[in-house]
């Protein structure tokens, strides 16, 4: 167990590695003139000439693995950056400083991180919730004509793109019904008042966690039959065990074993993007950092968070790995 | 030989042939047909009303950009921005623009913009939607292509050779799952616009640029099934007959392998296209996608704000964007069902 864990922490570096070093290669070759943007803007739009300062003080002239170097020993130890002549200094974790008005990336980043992760959590456990109990109804009550049409209607919900049913949601019940719960969405700090955060996030989760639930209801429903008709839960209803205890305490437990596993990865990428709920629902998290940096070709924010989204995406997997190999007697470790 | 899994085509030419040989000379008035898994999946698929009325829909909306620029021509409308006070509201404070003079809730439908025209700009929503239906369909279509292409020559090659090869094409397939789709398609956008955006290229370096990045991020599921398929097809009686006779390996591949690959590529195909749509239109709203061209995505994010005062010019493109996901997605999901009867729900 031991081995297999440092086996799987020891992958999940290099691929962490590999990520980084493709997101860096991507910056280095891509742009035609990459410090083009923060020679404009310290110039007022009078760049011309000076752009080869600017070049050379940012390390384009040298060689990509040399830079790629200072980029990991920045993480580990923290570096300086040169803005053409100012010297900037940038304290470990330093993912660089913003092109745009020279914050700290790993700073920012951690101001709006609360903001993602409210969301993320929020919307997972609401589709949980969800999901989970209306799986099991089903199952149950399988074959029905009430199991058919909620098979049915979710697989239409859940065929429609995820930002077209969050738009619908935020248009409908903010823009045109005015439902005062969903007034003001956005993301307002827990400590300040939790009542604001709740409200302005609510929106977004149910948003989430309505649309998320359509699949979780499927596997749930799915791997409940399947386990329904095994043997073991034949016994159990023979030897005369009251039907919810059959279902919830035999059942549930191995029928939930797959369920976790795709929660782990689902939840995963939720972290890593959540890009469109923050756009339509105005919460200036991470996904919505990403984009206007995109916009304004804010390259070390948009290399750090591509970062942000990888590394997030690689530990859920390992944990995901992890906790399978507990659940699941079955795995070998090997 | 080619096709082992056809086991009603087998057991139907045998009971065929007995026949024949009882009446040798006799002719049958009706000879039983072999079909093959693919022809009973489809007659299974045509008894599908939902799936037929999905097909027309999707029918109907490959026609549409298909004859994009003849509709355009043959409606009399176009995407040209026309700012003048004859469709648009003007007031002497703010001339030239405001809500189109056309379609509710202010005025009525007029024949000559059947679907209305865009506030402030005056452009033709009917000529956009045909437009952005081809753009649409062009992106989803050509990265579709690319992606199961490239997966289902990745999944052949490692499920077939084994060994390193596996071993690499495996961590390849692994390393592009953990990169988050719209991260790096955010990634990209900007160095596409970085490089082309000031030449005249620029909305076609943005159309390649996007499938590029679709086909990038799409081959991984594809490959990974054409892997599995491959793993436990070469181990049977077929494969090995093959090679025994000495048949190379790119035909064993083409001719023994591929026909038997087709149920699985057929269902991924079919739930790739839905995802690619939804994904072009979706990278369009966040306005990192086709901002050259008309595109559903970008109409969408310019129309939210007059949801209020002129819905309209939201609902049209909205409309196109969920039927044609929808029906292509049911349509997969029937065509999956179709072609294994298992997975019925």
């Amino acid at each position: 167990m031991f081995a297999y864990v440092v086996k799987r922490l020891l992958s999940g570096v290099v691929v962490l590695f590999l990520v980084s070093m493709t997101i860096f290669l991507v910056f280095w070759y891509g742009p035609q003139e990459p410090a083009q943007v923060v020679c404009d803007r310290q110039t007022s739009n009078r760049c011309g000439e000076r752009i080869e300062l600017y070049r050379e003080n940012l390390g384009y002239n040298n060689a990509w693995y040399e830079e790629y170097g200072t980029f990991l020993k920045g993480i580990a130890v923290g570096r300086d950056i040169k803005f053409g002549n100012r010297e900037l200094s940038c304290a470990a974790p330093c993912l660089g400083r913003s092109y745009l008005n020279d914050a700290p990336v790993w700073e920012e980043m951690k101001t709006r991180m609360p903001a993602t992760f409210s969301v993320a959590i929020g919307g997972a456990a609401l589709y949980l919730l969800l999901g989970i109990p209306i799986g099991i109804a089903a199952a149950r009550r399988r074959g029905t004509l009430a199991d058919k049409a909620l098979v049915s209607s979710f697989l239409v919900i859940s065929s429609i793109p995820y930002y077209l049913f969050a738009l619908l949601v935020w248009l409908f019940l903010t823009i045109s019904w005015e439902i005062p719960l969903f007034a003001e969405t956005g993301y307002f700090p827990l400590t300040d008042n939790p009542a604001k955060w709740f409200s302005g996030l609510f929106l977004a989760w149910i948003a989430l966690g309505v649309f998320g639930c359509t699949s979780y209801t499927r596997y749930t429903r799915g791997s409940m039959v399947e386990v329904l008709g095994e043997d073991y839960i034949r016994t159990a209803k023979a030897k005369g065990l009251a039907s919810t205890k059959v279902v919830y305490k035999h059942g549930l437990r191995s029928a939930l074993v797959p369920v976790v596993t795709i929660f782990g990865i689902d939840f995963g990428t939720l972290l890593a993007g959540t890009i469109f709920t923050e756009q339509i629902f105005d919460i200036e998290g991470i996904g919505r950092w990403a984009l206007n940096a995109v916009y304004q070709r804010d390259l070390p924010v948009v290399a750090a968070t591509a970062l942000f989204g990888a590394t997030i995406l690689i530990i859920s997997n390992l944990i995901v790995d992890v906790v399978y190999s507990i659940l699941d007697p079955r795995v070998r470790f090997s | 030989m080619t096709d082992p899994t056809a086991g009603v085509q087998v057991a139907e030419t045998t009971e065929g042939r007995q026949h024949f040989s009882d009446e040798p000379t006799g002719r049958r008035d009706k000879a039983i047909e072999g079909r093959s898994p693919l022809q009973i999946a489809l007659s299974r698929l045509v008894k599908d009303k939902l799936a037929m009325v999905c097909a027309a829909v999707v029918l109907f909306f490959i026609l549409v950009a298909l004859f994009a620029p003849m509709i355009t021509s043959a409606l009399g409308v176009s995407t040209d921005v026309v700012r003048s006070c004859d469709v648009l509201e003007c007031n002497a404070a703010n001339p030239g623009v405001g809500y189109p003079k056309t379609g509710p809730p202010f005025y009525g439908f007029d024949a000559e913009h059947p679907l209305g025209l865009a506030p402030r700009t005056g452009a033709d929503n009917l000529a956009h939607w045909v437009e952005g239906c081809r753009t649409s369909l062009l992106i989803a279509g050509s990265a579709t292509l690319i992606a199961s292409l490239v997966g289902i020559v990745l999944g052949l090659t490692a499920g077939f050779a084994g060994g390193v090869v596996d071993k690499i094409i495996s961590f390849v397939t692994d390393f592009f799952l953990t990169i988050p789709f719209l991260l790096a398609a955010l990634t990209i956008a900007p160095i596409v616009i970085e490089r082309y955006s000031t030449g005249d290229s620029y909305a076609t370096a943005q159309k390649v640029s996007l499938i590029g990045v679709l086909a990038l991020f799409g081959w991984m599921g594809v490959a990974r099934l054409i892997r599995g398929e491959v793993l436990s097809l070469r181990e049977r009686e077929f494969i090995l007959a093959a090679r025994v006779v000495g048949m190379p390996i790119h035909r064993i591949m083409l001719r023994e392998l591929l026909p038997n690959l087709t149920a699985p590529i057929v269902i991924s195909v079919s739930l790739m296209l839905p995802a690619f749509v939804a994904a072009e239109a979706g990278l369009a709203f966040l306005g990192i996608g086709v901002t050259g061209s008309p595109s559903w995505g970008q109409t969408i994010s310019k129309a939210v704000p007059y949801w209020s005062n002129y819905s309209l010019y939201l609902i049209e493109p909205m409309l196109g964007v969920v039927l044609l996901v929808l029906s292509l997605n049911l349509l997969g999901d029937a065509i999956r069902d179709a072609l294994d009867p298992k997975t019925r729900r």
